[in-house]
């Protein structure tokens, strides 16, 4: 009968993280998934369900670097909706930073965060930018300070 | 002249690597409305509310109230010309505002840098300071050439108005903010029935995107829109480039110009379409200058 324990473990855990604390407000309404897009346009993706699960404690399903959170467009329409402050697409980024802890990101995700950390910038420079923008009259670019970025990150 | 306005711009990532032409159109169209931009040293990535707060919500804290820090010191308020940065850096000074534990934890790691964030510098996007800073008036007097005739489909985008608990600036269902500000530079602003739905950039799907995308392009498409006019360069590359790649996968064509509004408010004070980077867009806006040659001729016939 294990299964129908509530993985409280998990749950501590998510508290802990910015944000994660909110999906304990969740009473399963579903004003989220009619506003949501990721749910309109997918057969599988609902906001509720995956409130549901971690409500359950139940991670396994959506700590994965393939799982239906991904598909989360970040458009903050459940945010707005919810009528219980649970911030639905902050708890979703809650559990992209446990796949993080757990080393389960998308890769994509893990070498686009790497160039804005070694970079400082979300976009790669090339050589041919500076000149593009000498050409229509704007201020050379200049690097952040790379320093102190690593320093915050370290 | 009205008082002159000073200002931080934030410019991001997108806008000045990729997308220089919109920052061309701001520079450009702020000094007629007596916006003196202060570029201040040292702003990295606000950073991306996307990935790098998926991976670490504090790091990415931290990295904000960084950026915050440097107007802070400078005592000036920021304006930012992307819907991805004014997320960011919104919703930073929201939690760091909300919870002392955070903030004191995000002061310990940029006491390491000799900063502290106080959270005295105020986050505006560029066509909310428009607004509220310098009014719909000011815009409207900057005008030269009014863009009559010239139908806009507004895409809104997300994280101007979502979440309104952090933003501040309208009601999220039932925005008029660009629909205002279109008006005010003489053209008209259509609403259609995907006005606010979200452009699909951050969804890791590989067909939800561009359906989204799509569907968007039909809505403005059905009533009649000449141009898209938004505010986030995300957004733009969505439906810039979304164009192309729905014209090969889905066998559908729309040829519908994707205009920055600064670029728009450009065009309406009189610049070239060059002089706002115009050229540099995929689409053409050959169309959409007859139809303000078009209004011109009209107008000298009349008078
Ligand atoms: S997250 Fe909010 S809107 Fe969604 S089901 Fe839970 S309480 Fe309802
Ligand atoms: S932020 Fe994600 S979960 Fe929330 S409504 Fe948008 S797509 Fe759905």
């Amino acid at each position: 009968m294990t299964e129908k324990k509530v993985g409280f473990e998990f749950r501590e855990r998510l508290n802990k993280i910015v944000g994660g604390n909110h999906h304990n407000y969740c009473y399963q309404c579903g004003s989220c998934v009619a506003i949501c897009p990721a749910a309109r346009f997918s057969d599988d993706f609902n906001p509720r369900d995956i409130l549901l699960k971690t409500l359950l404690g139940k991670p396994e399903e959506l700590i994965s670097a393939d799982s239906i959170i991904w598909k989360c467009t970040n458009c903050y329409s459940c945010y707005e909706r919810c009528p219980q402050d649970v911030r639905p697409v902050e708890v979703i980024i809650a559990l992209k930073n446990i796949c993080a802890e757990d080393g389960v990101l998308p890769p994509n995700v893990d070498k686009f965060s790497d160039t804005i950390a070694k970079s400082g910038r979300s976009v790669v420079m090339t050589s041919t930018v500076n000149r593009r923008r000498a050409e229509l009259g704007l201020p050379e670019l200049k690097d952040p300070p790379l320093n102190e970025l690593e320093i915050l990150l370290e | 002249m009205a008082e002159k306005i000073r200002v931080a711009p934030f410019w991001g990532c997108m806008i000045p690597v990729k997308y220089p032409q919109m920052e061309l159109s701001v520079r450009k169209t702020m000094a007629p409305l007596g916006v003196e931009l202060v570029d201040l040293d040292g702003f990295s990535c606000c950073p991306d509310p996307i990935y790098f707060k998926a991976r670490d919500k504090v790091q990415w804290l931290t990295i904000a109230a960084r950026n915050l820090c440097i107007a802070e010191q400078a005592g000036l308020d920021v304006i930012t010309m992307c819907s991805g940065c004014t997320s960011t850096l919104q919703e930073a000074r929201f939690l760091l505002a909300e919870d002392e534990n955070l903030k004191a934890l995000v002061n310990q790691k940029l006491k390491k840098i000799g900063k502290e964030y106080k959270g005295t510098a105020r986050v505006k996007h560029i066509v909310v300071m428009m607004r509220d800073d310098l009014g719909i008036e000011r815009v409207k007097s900057s005008v030269v050439r009014p863009l009559t005739g010239v139908k806009v489909g507004i895409h809104y985008g997300c994280h101007l108005l979502k979440p309104s608990q952090i933003m501040h600036i309208d009601d999220a269902d039932y925005p008029s903010l660009l629909e205002t500000l279109v008006r005010a530079i003489g053209a008209t602003p259509l609403t259609h029935t995907e006005k606010l739905l979200c452009c699909g950039k951050g969804c890791m799907d590989e067909d939800m995107p561009l359906q989204m995308t799509h569907e968007i392009f039909h809505s403005m498409e059905s009533v009649g829109a000449d141009v898209m006019g938004l505010i986030c360069p995300t957004c733009f590359n969505s439906f810039d480039m979304g164009q192309i790649l729905i014209a090969r996968k889905m066998n559908r064509e729309f040829n519908m110009p994707v205009i920055y509004f600064c670029q728009l408010l450009g065009l309406a004070q009189g610049f070239d379409p060059e002089e706002v980077g115009l050229h540099l867009h995929r689409i053409k806006i050959d169309q959409v200058m007859e139809t303000i040659a078009a209004s011109e001729t009209v107008e000298i016939v009349v008078r």
